[in-house]
């Protein structure tokens, strides 16, 4: 097992050296004339070389890159070209807000999911249609639609919860579940959808197959054989599900982010991409890529404790 | 048991929750009338006053670092770090009395030397506005209290610069602070509360217990939240979030009313056509001012204004504002609408049967005022010819890529204006157009005695209004939204009123 995570580990960290060097070397090759547009249009030549050299932007690009990668070795992403804060410092107090809101969403959509889904695999029917029918609308309305009927509904008519703005979890709770608590639910939706028809799915099959006619044959419950031993089959494919929505719901964030005006990961991409703040793009994708590793690290895991026959392939 | 221990649980938390929020939404209230929230739409790039901007930014700056003289919303200049100044009589050298009651927030004194320094560093530094102190030839620290500046020839804006960003004040120990881009050090009325800001999302201000002047500062928290989406900026304000705010467009304006919000209209801007080109180097039509002015002739101004502007404007056809000592009701009605007028002119020209214009386009114009520009120039003859310049728009516009182009413009005032548009270096004549009877006039303004200088300025726009050297349109309305709970005067030129602007309504 341990082999299992090292190498795992290894792996992870190979990735995001490919990543990020790709990365880096597609945004500053791409970079265009960033002097320029950072002290803008009217500026003097002398002004924007000056910015430049500040910047170390007149130096060879793998001299760049080297500097970049010893530093982010030992956690110095630089500075941003547009506000001077440290990246380490921007990316982490903004992943705590993504992680809350991305975490939050898989974490419900996976209990209504499977709360759903196990009806409407066991009633089938009318049941299991109207779930198919809501999950196709679910699928095609887009996220931000959702953000914005939510808000209109739930904070500007009813104020029940926060337009816009966040309050961390530290200063208070019942402030931070009335700030995260639409984007969240927003966020879901989709998530749901697509989680309910995966484990449906999977929920037929593992229905149909002999060990639960003997395991009922044996007196047992259908409630036990179901939520004891047919999620435990039909989990390993769901999970699997639930890891892809995860690292999709880090793109969602981002439109949901924008429109709740929540700090979070998405906002500076958003910003710093449009601005052209490539350290912060940077600090973003080593924040992204690690997040994905660590996702699929741990869905890896709880697979093989899922179902042991992982474990050994 | 065990289940109704889980279910007790979380009704506790639901609880705990719902308490919780409705707490949190009671404290923003008690807070209301100490704190003042703002809305604004762009975050600052840096704190460091050698490389800090105005306009939209000026409240980031304006809270935490005091500038030598005060501009009122009005535009007169009064006291602030400097009581008095005065110039000699060619007006190249400027002395300033300094006060000596003011520490910066890390506790030092600051006198003429920290001024002198400010001003060469923002001179020499990578502010967009490091021009605005192009005519400081010298600073000199007299003694503690006396600060002498020697221009190299008369900057009749000078002081004018010395409100805005050009003297804010930092501390000169902090000058070489790794962190200075982040955590400002100035004797501004508040102090960036760095452990509550959120950077590029949210900055929380604590005023400034030791602060000189207690008049300006009329709350004791300051928060500026910016919104990059218009969305967002929408909901804060339609859910009572926010105590004022700038607003992208006119477009909300009525919902923003129905929220209780108060519209505090302003000019800024003239929108219209800038014909560049005058000497006709890419496009010869274009130095024919029968055909510059056929081109103002051409546009139903008021059909543009109800369409781009939703009406909030003033039709215009001169680019100087209200407030400056160029403008002349009389000319803002010069040209009216005329297609009939306008092809006369063209033919009169020699282009009876058509001409073709060059324009850049960009996204971020949107499609509809390309649309309009073609169907309005072809009604007279004229063939538009766009192209999407990308990001590139503003580029290749000061390149000069192009002869004519739609824009919206600040309308500074008279001396920033006629830099920035008019003089044969200003960076919005990129064609370096030159004129000897206008270039007469700038320097009448440039060198001239107060009188002289009005009387130069209204001949001057009357001057370019009849030689068409743009095509304005309208001054469209900028808005600046309060709530019940705030009054605010808004400030002549600045996109944002100034932070001591703002006062509790009650």
């Amino acid at each position: 097992m341990y082999q299992f995570v090292l190498r795992r580990l290894l792996s992870g960290v190979l990735l995001l050296f490919v990543i990020t060097t790709v990365a880096y070397l597609l945004l500053y090759a791409g970079g265009g004339d960033i002097a320029r547009r950072i002290v803008g249009p009217t500026a003097s030549e002398a002004q924007v070389t000056l910015k430049a050299a500040q910047l170390g932007l007149d130096r060879p690009l793998l001299v760049q890159y080297w500097d970049w990668l010893t530093s982010a070795v030992t956690g110095d992403l630089g500075r941003s070209w547009f506000n001077g804060q440290l990246v380490t410092t921007g990316v982490t107090s903004r992943v705590s807000v993504t992680i809350s809101l991305v975490l939050g969403a898989t974490i419900i959509a996976a209990a209504v999911s499977v709360v759903i889904a196990v009806w409407a695999a066991v009633r089938r029917g009318w049941v299991d249609r109207v779930v198919q029918s809501v999950g196709v609308l679910g699928h095609a309305i887009p996220g931000f639609l959702i953000a914005l009927g939510l808000v209109s509904l739930f904070a500007l008519n009813l104020k029940w919860f926060k337009a816009t703005g966040y309050i961390p979890i530290t200063t208070s709770f019942g402030g931070w579940a009335s700030t995260v608590t639409l984007p969240i639910i927003a966020l879901s939706i989709g998530c749901v959808a697509s989680v309910v028809q995966q484990v449906r799915g999977s929920l037929i099959d593992a229905l149909r197959q002999d060990y639960v006619r003997t395991l009922r044959a044996r007196g047992l419950s259908f409630n036990r054989v179901v939520y004891k031993h047919v999620l435990r089959n039909a989990g390993g494919p769901a999970l699997a599900v639930l890891a892809v929505q995860f690292i999709g719901l880090l793109g969602g964030a981002v439109i949901v982010e924008q429109i709740f005006a929540l700090p979070g990961l998405g906002q500076i991409t958003v910003a710093a991409t449009g601005q052209g703040d490539i350290p912060v793009v940077m600090g973003v994708v080593v924040a992204t890529a690690a997040i994905v590793v660590a996702v699929n690290l741990i869905i890896d895991l709880a697979q093989g404790w899922l179902n042991p026959k992982v474990r050994l392939s | 048991m065990f289940r109704s221990k889980r279910m007790a649980a979380l009704v506790a938390a639901v609880a705990l929750g719902l308490t919780g929020c409705s707490a949190a939404g009671d404290a923003s209230q008690e807070q209301s009338s100490a704190t003042l929230t703002l809305g604004t739409l762009l975050a600052p790039k840096t704190f460091a006053a050698d490389q800090s901007e105005f306009a939209n930014l000026s409240p980031f700056y304006q809270a935490v670092y005091d500038t030598l003289i005060r501009m009122k919303p009005d535009g007169t200049l009064v006291p602030m770090l400097a009581k008095e100044w005065k110039y000699n009589a060619d007006k190249t050298v400027l002395t300033l009395s300094l006060r000596d009651d003011v520490k910066f927030t890390d506790g030092t004194p600051f006198d003429a030397d920290a001024a002198k320094q400010n001003l060469d560093r923002f001179k020499a530094g990578t502010s967009p506005d490091a021009q605005f102190l192009a005519a400081l030839a010298t600073a000199k620290a007299v003694d503690a209290t006396t600060l002498e500046l020697t221009l190299s020839a008369p900057d009749p804006a000078f002081l004018n610069y010395l409100s805005k960003d050009a003297s804010f004040m930092q501390s000169p120990a902090s000058f070489a602070a790794p962190d200075i881009a982040t955590k400002p050090v100035g004797s501004g009325p508040y102090v960036l509360d760095t452990a509550a800001t959120v950077t590029g999302t949210s900055y929380s201000y604590k005023r400034n217990p030791e602060y000189w002047d207690k008049g300006l500062v009329h709350y004791d928290n300051l928060v500026l939240n910016v919104y990059g989406d218009q969305t967002s900026l929408l909901n804060a304000i339609k859910s009572g979030q926010l105590n004022a705010a700038n607003t992208i467009d006119n477009n909300t304006l009525t919902e923003i009313e129905a929220a209780g919000y108060k519209v505090n209209p302003l000019q800024l801007n003239w929108s219209g056509l800038l014909l560049f080109d005058r000497a006709g180097t890419t496009n010869p039509a274009l130095k024919d001012v029968r055909v510059r002015q056929a081109l103002n002739y051409a546009f139903d101004t008021k059909a543009m204004l109800e369409s781009i502007g939703q009406g909030h404007g003033e039709l215009t056809t001169q680019v100087f504002p209200t407030s400056s000592d160029a403008y002349d009701q009389s000319l803002d009605a010069r040209y009216s609408y005329d297609p009939a007028k306008a092809k006369a002119l063209l033919a009169e020209a020699g282009y009876a049967s058509g001409l073709t214009l060059k324009l850049p386009s960009s996204t971020l114009l949107g499609n509809t005022i390309p649309a309009l520009i073609t169907q309005q120039l072809k009604d007279v003859g004229i063939t538009a010819e766009f192209t999407d310049t990308g990001n590139n728009f503003i580029a290749d516009l000061l390149a000069p890529k192009y002869g004519v182009s739609y824009m919206i413009l600040e309308q500074q005032s008279d001396w920033q204006l006629i830099n920035m548009k008019l003089a044969p270096n200003a960076p919005w004549n990129p064609y370096k157009y030159e004129d000897p009877k206008a270039d007469e006039l700038i320097n009448a303004i440039h060198v001239g005695s107060a009188d002289e200088q009005k009387t130069a300025a209204k001949e001057l726009n009357k001057y370019i209004v009849e030689q068409a050297w743009f095509a304005p349109w309208y001054r469209p309305q900028s808005s600046f939204v309060t709530d019940a709970k705030t009054n605010v005067e808004v400030q002549t030129g600045n996109a944002y009123p100034f932070i001591w602007s703002f006062t509790p309504a009650s």
